[in-house]
């Protein structure tokens, strides 16, 4: 069963690194006074997503549900957290290396072209979807109901077996 | 051990009884007894000093067995070794049969006062083969039946119960409790570990749904702080850009000088405060059960409504992120290098204020239609309160 103090502390934990993220997304392009500083702020966010979505994993062992071998059961509720969350990641890297790569001479330059305006919206807009599923997945996970076994696991355990 | 072990038979109904009864017959013998025994043995004083104080039967055997049985202390040894042992397993039974012995200060102690306690009727007659048969015949005998015999005849009782104790059925359960055994009534027992299990499930009041939904309401609390938030600066920076901007957009290059230190920051704001105002009124629509968001978007639900036009908005705003900048990077187009030919300043600014507008409009508009119902929370109903609404029918076809 999952402890009340455990669960707040990830929870924390979660939340921090979802502030983290949501922070540097508005404010990033306000710090650029010189690359580094950037450079810095998205390595820290990249490992900030890396180590939620490890959390949000080790949730995932953690319950009832998979530690009866019903995996499926568990990424069929979660799949839009976990393939959302991949993307964002992929879109959170790719613009950091795009970005990073036309400011590193000078980071006060004006490098938009069209493509860089695209992905920057798309990985702008998955951020905010990312962290509305990310949160509400994280806040599901703290349902007793996943760290027990009960009538509506059996009955799910025996449609996954059909 | 052997004393901390000894306490809780005390407890059991027939002790007293019986120790009331060998008292009443012993205690004629005993003063005869007394005199003899201070002088045969000097080794059975010690004991003899720790049971005279706690009852009058403790003191009476010892010497009786000295007087007739001069090689007893050899016997004594014997079982010694053996006692020890069993004084941690049965010493319920000897507590029934003579509980001022389980008293003694340790279980060696303890046993050879019993032993010296027990033998008088039964030595005087025959001897241990026929107190093994009896041993043999009492193991089937049952809780009731050796209370009586042993008011009956308390010291045979007495004599033969210490090592049969073992696998007699007792009605008491033995719960160790800080490394020491205590007796407990079964049924005692089980009203108490049902009283356990209540309160465990009665004690964790501050649950991690609890934890979860106390985080989900805190998170609404700022969502409804940064909609009106939201809806507020949106109108200001409008309000702003027209302004500078003049009558009929007429003065562009005295909003681009004013409002160049603005326009990032503003930029980054918007997109915060858009970020946290979209999740939270996903959050009230439950945006996850898209068929639910859906069918209330058509339904023209104020909240889902609200929650359309700020994801239109972030869109909007998100995409006029390469203009910001270009507006932040102003420099006069007489300016070498500069980002601003003369005479594009309109081109690029008039959909740039165009999409501020809308964006301003819709996040008022998402603001009033939030404002509308601002009680609903579709996401706390449906993940928190759905153990009865969100499987109901498995849960009905399960019981039938």
């Amino acid at each position: 069963m999952l402890q009340t103090s455990n669960y707040s502390l990830v929870l924390s934990l979660q939340f921090l690194l979802l502030s983290y993220d949501l922070f540097v997304n508005s404010f990033s392009e306000l710090l650029r006074i010189a690359p580094v500083i950037q450079l810095v702020l998205f390595i820290i966010q990249d490992i900030a997503i890396l180590f939620n979505i490890i959390i949000i994993f080790l949730m995932f062992f953690n319950t009832f549900v998979f530690q009866a071998g019903l995996v499926n059961l568990l990424f069929h509720k979660f799949k839009g957290t976990i393939i959302l969350t991949a993307v964002y990641f992929a879109l959170s890297i790719s613009l950091h290396v795009w970005v990073m790569n036309l400011r590193w001479k000078s980071s006060n330059s004006f490098v938009w072209t069209d493509g860089l305006q695209t992905l920057f919206v798309f990985q702008r807009l998955a951020a905010v979807l990312y962290c509305y599923f990310y949160k509400r997945t994280a806040m599901r996970l703290g349902d007793p109901r996943f760290y027990q076994d009960s009538l509506w696991l059996r009955k799910e355990f025996m449609q996954v077996r059909r | 051990m052997g004393k901390k072990q000894v306490r809780p038979p005390r407890a059991l109904p027939p002790a007293p009884s019986a120790v009331q009864d060998d008292v009443s017959q012993s205690r004629p013998k005993r003063k005869k007894s007394r005199t003899k025994a201070t002088l045969a043995s000097a080794s059975l004083e010690g004991f003899d000093e720790t049971v005279v104080h706690r009852s009058s039967e403790g003191i009476e055997p010892p010497t009786n067995e000295l007087k007739e049985h001069p090689e007893a202390p050899v016997q004594k040894r014997q079982r010694k070794t053996r006692l020890p042992l069993e004084l941690e397993t049965s010493f319920t039974q000897k507590k029934t049969s003579n509980p001022s012995l389980l008293r003694n200060e340790n279980g060696i102690d303890a046993e050879p006062t019993e032993e010296a306690v027990i033998p008088k009727p039964r030595r005087k007659t025959k001897k241990t083969q026929k107190a093994q048969l009896q041993y043999a015949n009492e193991l089937g005998v049952e809780d009731e039946d050796i209370i009586t015999d042993e008011q009956t005849t308390p010291e045979q009782q007495s004599r033969f119960t210490a090592p049969t104790g073992i696998s007699q059925p007792v009605g008491k359960v033995f719960v160790e409790k800080s490394r020491r055994f205590q007796a407990a009534d079964r049924s005692e027992l089980i009203k108490t570990t049902e009283n356990i299990d209540v309160s465990m499930d009665m004690k964790p009041s501050w649950t991690t749904r609890d934890v979860a939904l106390s985080v989900h309401r805190a998170f609404r609390m700022i969502g409804l702080f940064s909609h009106g938030f939201l809806a507020g600066c949106a109108v200001w920076n409008i309000v702003v850009i027209y302004v500078l901007a003049g009558d009929q957009l007429s003065d562009l290059s005295n909003l681009l000088q004013h409002y160049k230190t603005l326009a990032y920051p503003f930029q980054s704001l918007l997109y915060l405060l858009l970020a946290l105002s979209t999740v939270s009124a996903f959050d009230r629509i439950d945006f996850a059960k898209t068929s639910v968001a859906i069918r209330n978007f058509f339904a023209l639900d104020p909240t889902a409504l609200a929650s359309f036009l700020y994801l239109t908005a972030l869109i909007l705003s998100l995409s006029q992120q390469m203009t910001s900048d270009r507006i932040h990077l102003y420099t006069p187009s007489s300016v070498n290098g500069s980002l601003w030919a003369a005479g594009i300043e309109e081109q690029i600014l008039q959909p740039w204020i165009v999409v501020n507008l809308v964006v301003a409009l819709l996040v008022g508009l998402s603001w009033l239609f939030l404002s509308y119902r601002p009680g609903m929370d579709l996401s706390e109903e449906l993940m928190f309160f759905s153990d009865v609404d969100e499987y109901p029918d498995t849960e009905i076809k399960a019981s039938s």
